[in-house]
């Protein structure tokens, strides 16, 4: 006797478990409203996991660059500033020479400027060898020690490296840290090559006695600051150009942050009014089928017998 | 003729009865996932005269035949094929998800975001202590998330272990018991309530068998079962009352080894086979992480080694040992870094070494890698749970097309309850009128 018939067990377990699938649905939707995230797992969506994976990745960098970014313009600004007190230390200095050429002093007040100039070559020396934001030399290039020592005759000598040496900034692009002390200091007297702290040390040593006629040296190294205050100029126009690429920099990495956000949100994120819409649907067909349920199981013959 | 008729009436109360018995028998089993819905077949009963005598019939009522139990070998074989397909599934993906928590809340892809950042970090300013050791407890933290997914995929491969192992114990106890089943179904007859009862046991073992094997069936017409196992040869485990038994080990590399007297079983459905499977996965997982951590090594120790410390020396290696479990921090202070390109004197604050690291590991590096190997993962799961889903379904229709056909439905046997309540009063009223016959034979006078 082989008649299909409706088994009432089977009839129990189909009804539990569609109904509990639709709970696990409900649950799996209010999951992703409360946590905000659409993936638990990266099996739930394997390419947008791997998507976010690297967002996140280039995020972490992205903030490291941007710490890079405000540290290196944070020293080339203290350098500017840096170069600006030498500018007038030496513009002061040129003015000094220009009080010695005169034939109206003596050779005695010629010597008290000379002292003045030797002061004016030791805070020279001072900025020289200034501590950036991070405590290293800002115009020793890659050395860690200070830029400039002086040997036992007095002279500066220069103990950085020739480059300043790059810094990653991200998305391939490096920005040049600083500049060296050659770079400020070094200029060409009359086609001879000489540097700042030479040329004024030289100075003070000629008008604090010395030579026959101190005067004529102050004369003839007039100019010799011309050259000089081009080459500190020079310098303080690089630093400008060097800030304001890192501030372009600094534009392009706060968008390509945004754009970022942007699509981590899409890739990862829920859409509420979407997501709370299936939610209530898959809430109103789970009370129907449960009120389904309690009806169909209160069909029995047996209670009509 | 008043005997014949209360002897009639009497066999149809019996026949009512039994067939209540068997309606309560019934009732009683709806539950009973094991049950097969039983019925009474009912012959009559009556003799023929002899030859030219054939008015003689005599008629004697009703007999029980025997005890029907419902069946249908077609849906009960699909019902196994796809229950052990399903299992083999659910089991797989299940241990495959295990395997992916194991590996992504380990947190190798973050650590090794968090290493590069930290170079990154020292790239600005190349010499500070702190900068410095930062990036050699990034290194730590790192070997430390190794340590964690290896030792998440080794406690999955164990848990799979103990259950594969426990399986093909299992499969041995319910061949066993199958063989015996097979000895006592040759013991007893047609259409008999034993008979019944062991046959519903022997499709209860074979169901249970094939959640945890592919089997393929064939049954005699005593209906003792041959069985086969659907692996890479069809072999016997089960014929008349003799039982093969599997034996089960575990290679080198943790994965699963069934043996069948010398020969090797590989077998394609069911749990025990969703284990092996897994197990191979979660085997070439911990090569795809040793893989991964090698890299790592190979990538930091040979950039330290064509560098300068801050104090002028060659780098030593960053990382000690091999493989994802095997992976340490050989160097124990920041200052041993080599950011410096060989050849710069001491105290330098060039970072060309330290950028060839950086794009070393950022160009085609171990991140890149373990990215590639999450994401192998976590598709194959995608697309096997997918599988499994439709696996699962197919095997739900065709248990329930099973549940249908044999099960018990309480309105059907209400209405049985009826209908044999109404047979037994009718045969009581046949009983009745005999009685009265006899009565009214007796009162002539």
């Amino acid at each position: 006797m082989a008649i299909i018939t409706n088994s009432t067990a089977a009839f129990f377990r189909r009804s539990s478990d569609q109904m509990a699938g639709i709970r696990r649905e409900a649950e799996r939707l209010q999951e992703q409203i409360s946590t905000g995230d659409r993936l638990t797992a990266s099996s739930d969506d394997p390419v947008a996991a791997s998507r976010l994976r690297s967002l996140s990745r280039a995020d972490r960098l992205a903030s490291v660059n941007a710490e890079s970014a405000a540290a290196a313009k944070g020293n080339l600004q203290l350098a500017d500033s840096t170069l600006q007190t030498i500018a007038d230390d030496f513009a002061r200095a040129r003015e000094l020479t220009v009080q010695a050429a005169s034939d109206t002093l003596s050779n005695s007040q010629r010597a008290l400027i000379g002292a003045e100039l030797e002061q004016l070559h030791q805070s020279l020396l001072a900025a020289a060898n200034a501590a950036g934001t991070d405590g290293n030399p800002l115009f020793a290039g890659q050395a860690a020690g200070p830029a400039y020592t002086t040997d036992a005759a007095g002279n500066a000598v220069y103990q950085g490296t020739a480059s300043a040496g790059q810094i990653e900034l991200g998305e391939g692009i490096s920005v040049t840290r600083g500049v060296t002390g050659p770079e400020i200091f070094d200029f060409s007297q009359n086609g001879s090559p000489t540097n700042m702290l030479a040329f004024i040390k030289g100075l003070a040593d000629a008008l604090q006695g010395g030579p026959a006629d101190p005067a004529a040296d102050a004369r003839a190294a007039l100019g010799g600051f011309d050259e000089g205050l081009e080459a500190l100029t020079r310098a303080q126009t690089v630093i400008g150009v060097r800030v304001a690429w890192i501030e372009t920099l600094q534009d392009r990495q706060v968008q390509t942050s945004e754009a970022r956000a942007q699509e981590t949100a899409d890739t990862g994120g829920v859409d509420f009014a979407s997501t709370i819409a299936e939610l209530q649907q898959t809430l109103v067909v789970l009370e129907a089928s449960q009120a389904g349920f309690a009806r169909m199981g209160q069909l029995s013959l047996f209670n009509s017998i | 003729m008043a005997t014949d008729l209360l002897l009639i009436g009497k066999t149809g109360a019996l026949a009512a009865r039994a067939a209540l018995d068997v309606t309560g028998q019934n009732i009683a089993n709806a539950n009973n996932e094991d049950y097969n819905r039983r019925s009474v077949d009912l012959a009559e009963v009556a003799a023929t005269g002899g030859i030219g005598r054939s008015g003689d019939a005599r008629l004697a009522g009703v007999r029980i035949d025997g005890i029907v139990r419902t069946s249908s070998a077609f849906l009960q074989a699909e019902v196994r094929r796809t229950g052990s397909d399903s299992a083999r599934a659910n089991t797989q993906v299940q241990a495959l998800e295990g395997a992916e928590r194991a590996v992504e809340t380990s947190g190798i892809y973050p650590a090794l975001v968090e290493f590069e950042a930290g170079l990154a970090r020292l790239a600005a300013d190349p010499l500070s202590t702190p900068l410095r050791t930062q990036v050699v407890e990034n290194a730590r933290n790192l070997t430390d998330t190794f340590g964690l997914a290896m030792e998440g995929l080794n406690s999955s491969a164990a848990g799979l272990r103990l259950g594969a192992q426990d399986g093909v114990a299992r499969i041995n106890q319910l061949t066993a018991g199958l063989a015996q089943t097979n000895t006592n179904l040759g013991r007893t007859q047609e259409g008999t309530v034993s008979r019944a009862a062991l046959l519903d046991q022997r499709d209860a073992l074979l169901s249970d068998l094939a959640s945890l094997t592919g089997i393929h069936t064939e049954f005699d017409a005593f209906g003792r079962v041959t069985v086969r196992l659907r692996d890479n040869g069809g072999h016997v485990v089960i014929t008349g009352d003799t039982a093969q038994t599997l034996g089960s080990a575990f290679n080198a590399d943790g994965t699963l080894a069934i043996t069948l007297g010398t020969g090797p079983v590989i077998l394609e459905t069911g749990s025990v086979a969703g284990q092996a499977q897994a197990l191979e996965r979660i085997a070439s997982l911990r090569t795809g992480l040793d893989a991964i951590a090698n890299q790592l090594i190979a990538t930091t120790n040979s950039a330290q080694a064509s560098g300068v410390d801050p104090a002028g020396n060659p780098g030593a290696p960053l990382f000690s040992g091999t493989g994802a479990a095997g992976i340490g921090l050989a160097l124990t202070s920041g200052a041993g870094l080599a950011t410096a390109p060989a050849g710069s004197p001491a105290g330098s604050r060039d970072t060309g070494n330290l950028a060839a690291l950086q794009s070393a590991l950022a160009n085609g590096g171990p991140t890149a890698a373990m990215d590639g190997l999450i994401f192998g993962l976590s598709s194959e799961i995608s697309g096997r749970s997918i599988t499994r889903d439709a696996l699962q379904s197919i095997a739900d229709s065709a248990a329930s097309s099973l549940a249908n056909e044999t099960a018990v439905d309480l309105d059907s046997e209400a209405a049985n309850l009826v209908r044999f309540q109404q047979a037994f009063q009718a045969s009581g009223r046949v009983i009745q009128v005999a009685s009265d016959i006899f009565d009214t034979l007796l009162a002539i006078r």
